[in-house]
Parts: C-alpha cells; sequence; structure tokens
C-alpha cells in the first residue's frame, strides 16, 4: 500500500467526523498553548534578568578583593600580586586577568591648562594591565592601545588612555571652592542654553601629572607628562571609569609609586592588589573559574553569574509549577486523543475486517491509526502554536492595549523576576514553536499506539458477521 | 483438471461456554480449478466455517488447507493478507462497500492495497464496473444505491485484481429473488471468462443447482459432493433465468431492483 493512499484514507476519516475531531483538536490546541506560553513566559523572565544583571556589569567578569589576609596551607598570608595572577591566568577558560587600581593612597594632582590652571585628583588613574584591555571586552574610540613597556626613570612622559567625559573631571583651581564656576559637568549650559564645553579638551591639552610629600617647607616633588595615545570607547557596564578615566598601564603606575616611596621615604611595600579582574571566555564557565580562584585561597569575589543563577533556579522554579499545570492539561489532551481514536475503532470494527479480508496488511492497518492520531496531534500544534503567538502579542501589548481603555496594568515579573521593567514578557523563540510542533505530534503519535494495536487485532471475520 | 482448493482432515472446534461444538469433523474436500462451487447446507451445518477456513479468515482446529500449492493454513497474518491480496477475491452477504469511497474507489480498493496508482486502479475500477452495467453508478456513494447495485459494486471488487480463487459468503442473501438471479447470472458469466474458481455458500437449492459442484454440508461433516452434468446444469440454468431474458444484456442498469 502506497504511503499516500494511506494518508488519504487517515484524512478521509478524520473529516468524516468533523466534530468530534474538531473537539478533539480543542484539546490539544489548549495543551500546547499552555506549555508553549509558560515557557514563553520563563524565557522572557530570564532574557529580563540577564538585561538587568547585564547593566551591572560584564557577565563572564569575576572580581577578586585583595583585602584581607588568608592563610594558606604552608602557613603564610596569600597574596594577591603578580606571581598570583600568572597563577589564574593559567586556569583553563581564562581569557586575561587584570590589577584594577586607583591611586588613591598617592598624593598627587593631574594639571591642565596654562600654568596648570584645571586640577584633578590622581585618583582619577585607573590603572590595568594594558595586555588584558582587548580580550575583556574594552574597545579604542581613537588611537593606539597602551604598550607593556616600562618607562625608564630617565623618561618624563608616560603614555595614557583617556575616554569621552574625561576632561569633566578637572576643576578649575583659580575659583573659590564655594564658586560654581570651579565645576563644570556634562550637559552644563549657559545662560543662553548653549552647552558648555569641558575645561580641558583631552584631544589637544597637556597633562602633567605631579607627586608630591612632605610639608610646605620641605616639600618635594615629581612631575612626568602624560601622553595621550588614544580615547577608550565608553562602557558603562564595565564601570563609570570607562566615561571620565585617566588609564595607565599598572607597570609604570609602579614607577610612580617608587618615585613616591623613595620620596616618602617608605620601605614596606604591599605588594597584594586591592582588586582584580579575571574574564572568562563564556558564561558557562564562570561558576567553575571562580571556584578555582576560591581553591587558589582568593575566596573575596563576585561576578554576576552567583546573581544570574539564583535568578534563573527561581524562574525555573515557577517555570516547573506552571509547566506542571501546561502538562496536566496537555496529558488530558493525550487522553482525549486516546478516546476520540478507541470510538474510531469501535465505529470501524466492520471496515477494518473487510480491509483484513480484502487484503490489506496490518502494518498498514496501524499506519494508518497512528497518522490519525499524529494528524491530530500536528494539527493541534500548528493551531496550538498560532494562537500562542497571538496571545503572546497580546500580553506583550497588554499595557498599550489596556492603556488605550484607560487600565493599567504591569505584568512584568509575573515569573518571579525581580521586577526588571521590560515590556516584553513572553518571547517565543523558533526553537520553540518547531519544539511545540514536534512534541504535540509526538504525543499524537503515542496517544495513538493503545488504539492502533487494538484495530490490528481486529479479527477478519468481523466482516463476514451478519447484524 | 487440476485441483486447486483441496482439505485434509480439517476440524475446527468452537468453545461455546463450557460445551465444545465441533463445527467441522475431518472435512477432506477438493475442488477443481474453473468450478463454481456452491456449499449448501441447514443454518448451523457448518458451511460458513467452511468457507472460512477454505479462505484463510480463521484458524483450523487441526487439518491443513491448501489453495494450489500454498498450505494457508500455517500462514502467519502477514503472509495470509498477502496471500489474499495477491490470490483471492471475496464477496460478502451485506456488500461490506466501505461507505466513504464512491463505487469506483470501492472497486479499486485491493488493487490500492496491492500499490497500484491511484490512476491505473480507478482505470481498472471503471472497467469491472462498465462490465457489471455500473458505469454511470461509479461515481455515487454507497448510500446512494440499491442492494442489487452495491453488491455488484461488491462483485467487482472481488474480480478486479484478477484472483485464482473468490469466495462468495451468501452474496444473495439479503437480496430479493429476481436481483438475485442477476447477480448470480453476473457471477456465473464472470467466473467463465476470467477462468477463476468460484466457492459460494448459499442455501438456496435452486441457485445451487446451477453450479458446477454442489457440496452439501451437515454436522461439520460433508455429506455429498456432487459434479453436476453438462445437461443437468443447463436445465436448471435455463429454468432460473428463464423470468430475466430482456433484463439480462449487458450493461442492463435499466433492471428494476428492489432496494433493501
Amino acid at each position: 500500500m502506497k504511503i499516500s493512499d494511506e494518508i488519504s484514507l487517515s484524512a478521509r476519516n478524520l473529516l468524516r467526523r468533523k466534530g468530534r475531531t474538531a473537539l478533539t483538536l480543542v484539546g490539544v490546541v489548549i495543551g500546547t498553548c499552555m506549555v508553549v506560553l509558560m515557557i514563553s513566559l520563563g524565557i522572557a523572565q530570564n532574557q529580563a534578568n540577564d538585561e538587568m544583571i547585564q547593566s551591572w556589569g560584564d557577565l563572564t567578569q569575576i572580581e577578586i578583593y585583595g583585602g584581607g589576609i588568608s592563610i594558606g596551607s604552608d602557613g603564610k598570608a596569600i597574596k594577591l600580586d603578580d606571581a598570583a595572577l600568572t597563577q589564574i591566568r593559567e586556569l583553563g577558560h581564562v581569557l586575561a586577568a587584570t590589577p584594577f587600581t586607583n591611586p588613591y593612597n598617592l598624593n598627587g594632582t593631574i594639571t591642565a591648562g596654562r600654568n596648570n590652571r584645571y586640577v584633578t585628583n590622581i585618583g582619577s588613574i585607573t590603572a590595568l594591565d594594558p595586555v588584558a584591555l582587548e580580550p575583556m571586552g574594552f574597545a579604542l574610540e581613537s588611537g593606539r592601545w597602551l604598550d607593556t613597556n616600562v618607562i625608564n626613570a630617565q623618561s618624563k612622559k608616560i603614555p595614557i588612555l583617556v575616554c569621552e567625559y574625561t576632561g569633566y573631571n578637572f576643576y578649575d583651581s583659580r575659583r573659590s571652592e564655594n564658586s560654581p564656576k570651579r565645576y563644570r559637568w556634562q550637559g552644563e549650559t549657559d545662560s543662553n542654553g548653549n552647552e558648555l564645553p569641558p575645561f580641558v579638551d583631552v584631544d589637544k591639552d597637556k597633562f602633567t601629572l605631579t607627586i608630591t610629600t612632605g610639608d610646605d617647607a620641605n616639600a618635594k616633588s615629581q612631575t612626568w607628562e602624560l601622553e595621550v595615545v588614544g580615547k577608550l570607547q565608553q562602557d558603562v557596564s564595565k564601570g563609570w571609569w570607562t566615561q571620565s578615566g585617566i588609564i595607565m598601564s599598572m607597570q609604570n603606575l609602579k614607577v610612580i609609586e617608587a618615585a613616591y616611596n623613595k620620596m616618602e621615604k617608605i620601605k614596606d611595600t604591599n605588594s597584594s592588589y586591592d582588586q582584580v579582574y579575571v574574564k572568562v571566555d563564556d558564561l558557562k564557565n564562570v561558576g567553575d573559574v571562580e571556584e578555582a580562584i576560591h581553591e587558589l585561597g582568593f575566596q573575596n569575589t563576585w561576578s554576576s553569574n552567583q546573581q544570574r543563577e539564583d535568578m534563573q533556579k527561581q524562574v525555573f522554579r515557577s517555570q516547573m509549577i506552571f509547566g506542571g499545570v501546561a502538562a496536566v492539561s496537555l496529558l488530558v489532551a493525550a487522553i482525549n486523543i486516546i478516546n476520540t481514536m478507541t470510538m474510531a475503532i469501535y465505529e470501524r470494527t466492520r471496515e477494518i475486517g473487510v480491509m483484513k479480508v480484502l487484503g490489506c496488511e496490518i502494518a498498514n492497518i496501524r499506519t494508518m491509526f497512528l497518522m490519525e492520531s499524529s494528524c491530530i496531534g500536528f494539527i493541534g500544534g500548528v493551531l496550538g502554536v498560532l494562537i500562542s503567538l497571538l496571545v503572546s502579542f497580546i500580553l506583550n501589548n497588554l499595557t498599550t492595549i489596556m492603556a488605550s481603555f484607560g487600565q493599567y496594568v504591569d505584568l512584568s515579573g509575573i515569573m518571579g523576576g525581580y521586577g526588571a521593567s521590560s515590556s516584553t514578557i513572553s518571547i517565543i523563540p523558533l526553537w520553540l514553536m518547531l519544539g511545540a510542533l514536534v512534541f504535540a505530534t509526538l504525543i499524537g503519535l503515542i496517544s495513538g499506539i493503545l488504539p492502533a494495536n487494538k484495530a490490528v487485532k481486529i479479527s477478519a471475520l468481523e466482516a463476514i458477521r451478519h447484524d | 483438471m487440476a485441483p486447486i482448493i483441496h482439505t485434509e482432515k480439517l476440524r475446527k472446534v468452537y468453545a461455546v461456554g463450557k460445551e465444545r461444538v465441533v463445527a467441522l469433523n475431518d472435512v477432506d474436500l477438493t475442488i477443481e480449478k474453473g468450478e463454481f462451487c456452491c456449499i449448501v447446507g441447514q443454518s448451523g451445518s457448518g458451511k460458513s466455517t467452511l468457507l472460512n477456513q477454505l479462505a484463510g479468515l480463521e484458524k483450523p482446529t487441526r487439518g491443513k488447507v491448501f489453495i494450489g500449492k500454498h498450505e494457508i493454513s500455517a500462514m502467519n497474518e502477514t503472509e495470509l493478507a498477502q496471500f489474499r491480496q495477491q490470490h483471492l477475491g471475496f464477496i460478502f452477504q451485506s456488500y461490506n462497500l466501505l461507505p466513504t469511497m464512491t463505487a469506483a474507489e470501492n472497486v479499486a480498493l485491493p488493487l490500492m492495497f496491492k500499490g497500484i496508482d491511484k490512476k491505473t486502479r480507478l482505470k481498472l475500477a471503471r472497467k469491472e464496473l462498465k462490465s457489471m452495467g455500473l458505469l454511470g453508478r461509479a461515481n455515487h456513494l454507497p448510500t446512494e444505491m440499491s442492494g442489487g447495485q452495491q453488491q455488484r459494486v461488491g462483485i467487482a471488487r472481488a474480480f478486479v485484481s484478477n484472483p485464482k480463487v473468490i469466495f462468495a459468503d451468501e452474496p444473495t442473501g439479503n437480496l430479493d429473488s429476481k436481483t438475485s438471479k442477476q447477480v448470480l447470472y453476473r457471477m456465473l458469466e464472470l467466473t467463465k471468462n476470467q477462468q477463476v474458481t468460484f466457492v459460494m455458500v448459499t442455501h438456496e437449492p435452486e441457485l445451487a443447482g446451477c453450479a458446477d459442484r454442489v457440496v452439501t454440508i451437515l454436522d461439520g461433516k460433508v455429506c455429498s459432493n456432487v459434479v453436476q452434468d453438462e445437461v443437468t446444469k443447463t436445465r436448471n440454468r435455463e429454468a432460473l433465468f428463464a423470468d430475466l431474458q430482456g433484463d439480462m444484456a449487458i450493461g442492463g442498469d435499466a433492471a428494476k431492483e428492489k432496494s433493501n
């Protein structure tokens, strides 16, 4: 028997009892809709959560804090120093690791403009390992990256990167501390509403770094020229310093620190970094790498991955609960199909007998019934997905729709998210649509197995029976 | 003439409650190729059981059934289905046309099971319907036809795949006497033209009188097995079909049939 004939016979039988087929379909449609919508709500919530966490910072970044002293198994204090950094870089899945320092411990200023009129604190400097910048996802707006070469003691030129709004960091030292004109901030306008530029033009002006020690009488100072070699692209998710910082290589900051320590006669230097950033190759490895860092002895770490996992767990929990309800409705749909098919077989007992007498093989009979039930599943799945798309659209635009009736509703966070204000509360990706179709068809197929087995067991003698 | 159907000590026992009913008791029977054979007997004599055994619709309790060289009593269900597909035809008392299919589609059904494509099988079905004088009804559903017409569709369905043997279980049982005669005439005619072997169960002695061989069953045993001579057959047939004459022309769709 040809497959096309089996399909046509199955279709004919489905169409024969339109009402009953339609009612069975409704069951499958409702079940599919429930499952698709529940999963779509979870996906949307996870996405909203991810977006929120992303706004907190890079998801694949781990921060290690060096503060506090931990003692290793050998009894020595574990330092977050260059040796530790090398160890961390050698861990699997680590793309880069860099210390991250703002030298607030130094007494110094950065000045620009005529007579060093415009000033900012040395703490505006952010020191990083220049090799790590690119792997960590930073990008240049213009110019070039910092190199790793350490300036020699005689050189008075230190390369730096600046940011879009670095100029606003400077204040006018000629104005009194109470004068509002001492500072300038981004977006400030004059009386005519024209935007005021920052005091310092990072593209043109020269910067001078000065460190000072001692009081007025025996004050010592040392200066370097800061040479702008490039401009960093702003990425707030990686920190506000990408908006207005001055970026210098860690190696060069150490030279400045050494000079400062020499002037201050400080001998006992702490080689442990305050903070280290570790970049991991993929989101899924963040947990493992964080664990490995803990094992190295650095317990004090933070990654948004921890938060993300907690949130995902919570969304998953609510998804399981709602999904359970959806699964029950699909189970009812499956029972519905079994019932419909069994009824159809009782009605067609004689026909099946006749077909057997006329030489229809049992495999064909089984295929026909399985096709019928799979067909109910498939069509129900198609309708279910279409209706889900419609419901999803309505849910996502509910605020707008209800607003036109003068009502206000907010459904965001119904899957147990952290109230991320996202208007998208249901997302149905392609894989979910296809998955739902396959799943619904499978349910139809499985529901058909029992009735189909019943059908093939019908005796050919049913055809002969006189009644 | 060569034997085409052959049974050896065929026995069928049914369990009815706690009682055991012997429906067939060691039946040895041979039917020759090309014969029109009638199996007659009273109700409950076992004639329908015998037919079911010969057609392989039921397994015997003991004994063997051969059709040609094939021992069908030893076949499994799939083999039997394929064997029926290739070599057997069947006509039912209550026609058993599939209600969702037109006359032509019903006739083409055995060809569909054989895997013949739609165009070819519908063409063959129409040809068969034409020889049954029903071409005009090819696209009618069974519910739109009289009993006699339905049974002629049933006959066309049995003959369409050129089977070796056709079994008919009281094919005229639901028809009035005139229609019965027309239907029998068609079956005799086709049997002769297509050289098939025809085995028919009936309880009407006058119909059996037209057959080449009449097997009488009584209490599960063959009580007589008569091959009728030409003279007897011709006499019986002329007597039976005497009042039909005008209605028997090919394409006799005009024949008035009483619907059941």
